[in-house]
């Protein structure tokens, strides 16, 4: 066995003798798990907004044609917002303690004015000043376009059987005063009875009243279209697609591998050079024992080889979630193996960024605090958004976590991964020898 | 005369504009038991670790007849504390590269006696450890024996033990330097002394004709 794998056993068995650390390591990336399922459940939840209706003149039906709308009910089912009904004052005071971030304001006219529809009802939105201001006026927005879509809906539903009745005839009520048309189509027939008179006047005007009869009718079949258009002059349909939700999406998935794999790497690299340091027998192992170079090596393949099976342990986490949730849209068995080379050369390349931290640091407290410091912002860094700051780019291509994000969601779900993992790798495998290259310097100093 | 087993020529440390150790020559002759003597922070273990290999000299150059027969036993135990005794050993033995690595830690082990003990590095009182740390010293069977205040934490059964295993060494044509601060000890087991104060040799002789006083 060569000297590198000594001690790699060595290490092994010595993180085996370190329970805290090893339970550490393998609730890591569950904790990764549930934090980033927390922080999707926060992102998707629905603002507190008071709902301010002392006239309760939200409350009453409002009646379109042969559809009952309750306004009310509408609001409180709202998905945009979770809106919360309570009086002015506590609206007031909760607004400006940030319990709530909006109040919606209904004037006592508001039924009555929509019943009217000769002047729209006016609801009043005041926001808090706090960053959730904008997104609770857009989201708002989104309710009050959604519910205007229902009763626009229903309108033209309404003036639909109207023109209905014009075209076929029937009984309808205007107000409360019953009424019975002819229609379209019976006034024609009996105009083709006309058309039959020994008259031939009679004859010929019920002829062209009847071809008259014939354009309005179509004309009129046409309405319902118009209507529709012209209400909706773009329509968005949205069709389910039945795929992951966002908590198993790829992005999310390759994000969590990458954050996981990315902060033990860099935190046990950063300790594990320093640990033969604070065992003080760097000096034993300079003695043609190990040269620096293998046991840089070594401490690399050490890390690289717990953030891959804890990289592994988080991905087959997902897998049993997709496989339980009978999610369609990925195979997390079957791309394991290509998995599996994007850990091992991101595990490598962040272990070799932490083994560099501890050779610099030189001082197990130091090393982990720097490590941490250091790799937290440059974590974020590759989080801005491509061609918005080129600088924070160009930093963030200096460090693996960009690559390995990439990397580890080409590996899971590209349909053709490949190319994105050839190039993303070769960053990542370019990283780690620089890394290690600079780790190897710095290690010199540490037997001084 | 006998075979010079190690020597040192010329050989200097500083640590940036620090300078620990001056220029220096030494040579450990078989059958030859060296006490390094001074003050703390004389530059006494900055010296026996580079004869040791373990430190690189800023300028000199060391020789050693058996390079890999060179034992070294540092004055802070030089050892992985989540290891057994065993473990330790047979690691080292192994990236020495050594023959046989059970027979020599079971050797090692015989010598300190320790051969029974399987708890952890971690587990053991400083005594127990100091031993450990010597055994590591002594695998691959060193004709040169470089010791950094070998007996501190030892109790006066064990150290007896060590000058007995140095008494032997000695027979068998090796050679001992060790470190000390004990002047009695030195007296007792060395035949020569070398006192080192900021770096730079003040005595050289015979122990017994030391006088610490005018030092």
């Amino acid at each position: 066995m060569n000297r590198v794998a000594l001690l790699l056993r060595k290490d092994v068995r010595t993180l085996g003798r370190m329970p805290a650390l090893a339970v550490a390591l393998v609730a890591y990336p569950l904790v990764i798990a549930l934090v980033v399922g927390l922080v999707v459940r926060y992102a998707g939840e629905r603002p507190r907004v008071a709902l301010v209706d002392e006239q309760g003149a939200l409350s009453g039906l409002l009646v379109v044609g042969e559809k009952r709308f309750d306004v009310e009910q509408r609001l409180e089912q709202a998905t945009e917002v979770n809106l919360v009904r309570m009086s002015q004052a506590q609206a007031e005071r909760d607004l400006e303690t940030g319990r709530v971030v909006a109040a919606l304001v209904v004037p006592p006219d508001f039924i009555t004015k929509l019943r009217g529809l000769r002047e729209s009802p006016t609801l009043v939105l005041r926001t808090s000043r706090g960053g959730l201001g904008t997104r609770v006026v857009e989201k708002m927005r989104s309710l009050v376009y959604s519910t205007n879509l229902e009763l626009q809906q229903s309108y033209i539903d309404a003036n639909l059987a109207a023109v209905r009745l014009l075209l076929r005839g029937g009984s309808g009520t205007i107000g409360r005063t019953p009424f019975t048309l002819l229609g379209l189509q019976r006034a024609r027939a009996q105009l083709r009875v006309l058309e039959g008179s020994p008259d031939p006047a009679v004859a010929a005007r019920a002829r062209q009243l009847d071809t008259f009869m014939g354009q309005l009718q179509g004309a009129v079949g046409q309405v319902g279209s118009f209507l529709r258009a012209t209400a909706n002059p773009i329509e968005l349909r949205q069709e389910e697609q039945g795929g992951r939700t966002w908590l198993l999406s790829a992005q999310v998935q390759g994000y969590a591998l990458a954050l996981a794999v990315a902060f033990v790497t860099v935190l046990l690299g950063a300790g594990a050079l320093v640990a033969e340091r604070e065992e003080n027998v760097l000096g034993r192992l300079a003695r043609g024992l190990v040269g620096l170079g293998q046991l840089v090596v070594e401490k690399v393949t050490f890390v690289a080889l717990v953030g891959t099976a804890m990289g592994l342990v988080l991905a087959v986490v997902f897998g049993i979630i997709v496989e339980l949730g009978d999610v369609s849209g990925g195979e997390p068995w079957l791309r394991l193996p290509l998995l599996l080379v994007g850990l091992v050369l991101a595990a490598a390349a962040f272990g070799a960024f932490g083994v560099m931290i501890g050779a610099l640091a030189r001082e197990a407290a130091t090393a982990s605090v720097v490590a941490f410091l250091v790799a937290l912002p440059l974590m974020l860094l590759a989080l801005v958004p491509a061609g918005s700051i080129a600088a924070a780019e160009w930093i963030g291509a200096l460090f693996p976590f960009g690559h390995a994000q990439a990397a580890l969601s080409a590996a899971l779900y590209d349909e053709q991964p490949a190319g994105t993992l050839l190039r993303e790798g070769a960053w990542l495998v370019g990283l780690g020898l620089a890394y290690g290259a600079a780790a190897r310097v710095a290690a010199r100093r540490m037997l001084g | 005369m006998p075979d010079v087993l190690l020597s040192a020529r010329r050989v200097a440390r500083r640590f940036g504009q620090r300078v620990v150790l001056e220029p220096l020559d030494l040579d450990l002759a078989g059958g030859e038991v060296v006490a390094l003597g001074g003050p703390n922070g004389a530059g006494k273990s900055t010296l026996l670790a580079i004869l040791a290999g373990a430190l690189a000299p800023s300028g000199g150059e060391v020789a050693a007849a058996e390079p890999r027969r060179v034992g070294w036993m540092p004055q802070q135990p030089a050892l992985y504390r989540r290891l057994t005794a065993r473990e330790n050993l047979l690691l080292f033995a192994r990236l020495a590269g050594l023959d046989d690595p059970d027979a020599a830690v079971a050797r090692a082990l015989e010598a300190v006696g320790l051969v029974r003990e399987e708890r952890r590095a971690a587990e053991l009182s400083v005594g127990n450890v100091q031993r450990v740390n010597l055994a590591i010293g002594l695998l691959g069977d060193p004709l040169v024996l470089l010791l950094d205040e070998p007996t501190a934490s030892l109790d006066v059964a064990h150290r007896r033990r060590l000058w007995q295993l140095l008494d032997e060494l000695r027979a068998a044509g090796g050679a001992v330097l060790f470190a000390t601060h004990n002047l009695e000890e030195a007296r007792r087991s060395a035949d020569r002394l070398l006192v080192l104060q900021e770096g730079r040799v003040t005595y050289t002789g015979p122990p017994g004709a030391y006088r610490e006083d005018v030092e």
